[in-house]
């Protein structure tokens, strides 16, 4: 007791050193009340949609089979061939796992947070989904379903970058991304063959292509947007598109491939 | 008036022990044990402190004794992940093993006992230990014949007191040593077969600063390991979704921002009996441990610069596995409970 007390008195005239030095922030007077924040509701009568397709031009890469076999344990949660995941083609070229989303004319809206969670898994010593989207603030909830400890690091460098160990049978983990990044690579400390990829926006106009390689971005109200893709190995693209009031508009994107 | 009367009392008691000291012989790859001057073991000193450490009468309900959290059949440490006090009263921290604890210059995960003789009491006391006033003890200890006897033994007269119980404690703890594993027979006794090669490549990493670097902290030194540095550092254990920290550690003590969520590097002599690891008991198996540390710990603000260069691939990381299972040494005999006769 008496040690605590005579650490606070000590403290004490330091405390007031600093705040007499702090002058230039404004005297504190009677603090504005924040404005309500309005979200912005889209109109279900005049919403549109774009939708498109990704498609690989040019011979597909053959897909590599990752090497597990430093981690037995992987080897056996793993049930059958791990494929790598950085270019897939699918059904008649498309290009799976493209990130899709509205890059500008969205401005001065404000979005509402989403209230669902984004699950990513680790299973099979693999990331599940490999490219995730999520709106700034939405909860993400990180699960762990192999009998090994895995560590997800996410490499941001704009939101705050950690990693954090999740062993077999741990609890979820409970994180969410407070600003917008495209993309926040993701790896795992452990397992160097584990990658997956965030997308963090402050609007829910986002997609990741399917494995026909078609998208579809939908309650999208009319304007001018440019739209982006990105994938991991073959970079960005934009287009402009206009969605006309209830209008469907289609946009495709191609990628080529060294031939 | 009555405390006065007490504390005058104690001050005529005698805490010195009498007859002659004995030798504790510290295994291969130990320093000599250090002996506090006031306080040099004696037989009868080691044979009271042990009787003391398996004695349930040191809790309010007679239901604990210190082995019951430092479980001599789990190499005097706890499989509980946390351990539970009088009527189950949950603690905050896993109990660590008692192996080389004489080597300590602090006790407890945050350090906040300096000696094993200043140690001894707390728990005795601790609400969420065994919860029994000193003054209960020492009336529960008085009223047994055999403990007059022992106390008249070791310290000159039947009188129990504190201080008498703390040194005994500490003496008897001071004789849980453990060395002469396969590792120091490989490291210090020149036989190069101990280790299994898993195992000498384990230890190659273990020294390795940009592979395990283990030894940053958990030290060996050309004479003997202890496989402690004695200092604190955070590892990144019990870290939150926001990144705060759910004990503070060594900040308790020293206030200093820094020391947030350091806890005091273990020993790893026997770990592979020790399980569940580290000061919340949250890893359950070496792998876990390995991997954790494979990870790079958990990011927090206060995170040691030395964690950060860990590099450690699958191979590796079971040969590090298999380096801390040579760890283990045999413990001296006598440290098991006397069955009384009745
Ligand atoms: C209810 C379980 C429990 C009992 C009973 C108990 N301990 Fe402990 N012991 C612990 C825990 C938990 C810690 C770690 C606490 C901390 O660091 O804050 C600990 C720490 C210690 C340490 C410090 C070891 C180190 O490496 O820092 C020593 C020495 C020790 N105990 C001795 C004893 C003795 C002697 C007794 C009996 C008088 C005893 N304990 C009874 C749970 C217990
Ligand atoms: C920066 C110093 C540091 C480094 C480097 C370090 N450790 Fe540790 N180690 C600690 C501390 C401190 C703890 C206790 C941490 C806690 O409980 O919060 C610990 C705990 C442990 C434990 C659990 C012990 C027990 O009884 O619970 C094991 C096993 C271990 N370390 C092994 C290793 C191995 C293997 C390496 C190398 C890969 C390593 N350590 C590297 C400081 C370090």
């Amino acid at each position: 007791m008496t040690r605590f007390y005579s650490r606070l008195w000590l403290c004490l005239p330091f405390a007031l050193v600093i705040t007499g030095c702090k002058s230039s922030p404004p005297p504190p007077t009677a603090a504005p009340a924040k404005p309500a924040v309005s979200y912005f509701k889209v109109d279900p009568a005049t919403a549109g949609s774009v939708s498109g397709k990704i498609t690989f031009s040019g011979r597909p890469p053959a897909r590599k089979v990752i090497d597990m076999s430093e981690d037995p344990a992987c080897v056996a949660a793993h049930k059958g061939k791990a494929m790598e995941e950085s270019i897939i083609v699918g059904n008649k070229s498309g290009l799976e796992n493209v990130f899709v989303y509205i890059k500008s004319g969205l401005e001065g809206k404000n979005f509402e947070t989403p209230t669902a969670t984004v699950v990513i898994n680790q299973g099979g010593c693999q990331f599940h989904p490999h490219i995730i989207g999520v709106q700034v603030d939405q909860p993400v909830e990180i699960t762990n379903s192999d009998p090994v400890t895995h560590n997800i690091h996410p490499m941001a460098e704009i939101n705050r970058e950690w990693n954090h160990s999740q062993g077999p049978g741990d609890p979820p983990m409970h994180r969410k991304f407070v600003k917008q990044e495209i993309m926040i690579p993701v790896k795992c400390n452990i397992h160097s063959w584990m990658h997956a990829y965030i997308g963090v926006l402050n609007h829910p106009y986002f997609t990741v292509s399917k494995e026909d390689g078609s998208f579809t971005i939908a309650n999208l109200p009319p304007g001018t947007y440019t739209l982006a893709t990105w994938q991991e190995k073959l970079g960005t693209q934009e287009q402009q598109v206009t969605v006309a009031p209830g209008g469907q508009a289609v946009i495709n994107f191609t990628y080529k491939g060294r031939s | 008036m009555v405390l006065l009367f007490t504390a005058g009392c104690r001050a005529k008691v005698s805490e010195s022990p009498i007859g002659p000291s004995v030798q504790l012989h510290a295994p291969l790859g130990l320093p000599p044990v250090p002996i506090p001057p006031d306080n040099p073991p004696t037989e009868a000193t080691i044979a009271l402190g042990k009787r003391l450490f398996y004695d349930i009468r040191l809790s309010k309900d007679n239901t604990l004794a210190c082995a019951t959290c430092h479980d001599p059949e789990h190499d005097f440490s706890d499989p509980h992940p946390i351990s539970l006090g009088v009527g189950g009263a949950k603690g905050i921290r896993n109990a660590p093993t008692l192996i080389n604890v004489a080597y300590q210059s602090s006790q407890f995960w945050d350090g906040r006992a300096t000696s094993l003789e200043i140690q001894a009491a707390s728990p005795i006391a601790d609400p969420l230990e065994m919860n029994q006033t000193h003054k209960v003890s020492v009336s529960k200890l008085a009223k047994d014949p055999v403990y007059r006897k022992m106390f008249t033994d070791a310290f000159g007269s039947k009188d129990v007191t504190l201080g008498r119980v703390e040194r005994s404690l500490a003496s008897f703890e001071r004789t849980i040593l453990s060395g002469d594993s396969a590792f120091d027979r490989f490291q210090y006794g020149g036989q190069p077969t101990a280790l299994t090669p898993a195992q000498a490549r384990g230890l190659a990493l273990f020294i390795n600063p940009i592979k395990g670097n283990c030894a940053a902290c958990h030290t060996i030194t050309p004479q003997y390991a202890l496989f402690t540095d004695g200092k604190f550092h955070n590892i990144g254990i019990g870290v939150n979704d926001d990144g705060t920290l759910k004990d503070a550690g060594r900040y308790h003590e020293t206030t200093v921002k820094s020391d947030t969520g350091a806890f005091k590097t273990p020993t790893l002599r026997n770990i592979a009996n020790t399980a569940p690891y580290m000061h919340d008991g949250s890893l359950q198996t070496l792998e876990q441990v390995v991997s954790f540390y494979a990870g790079q710990g958990n990011s927090n603000p206060y995170i040691d610069r030395e964690i950060k260069t860990i590099h450690l691939d699958g191979q590796e990381r079971s040969d590090l596995v298999e380096f801390l299972k040579s760890l283990t040494g045999k413990l001296p005999p006598n440290l098991e409970e006397e069955k009384s006769h009745p």
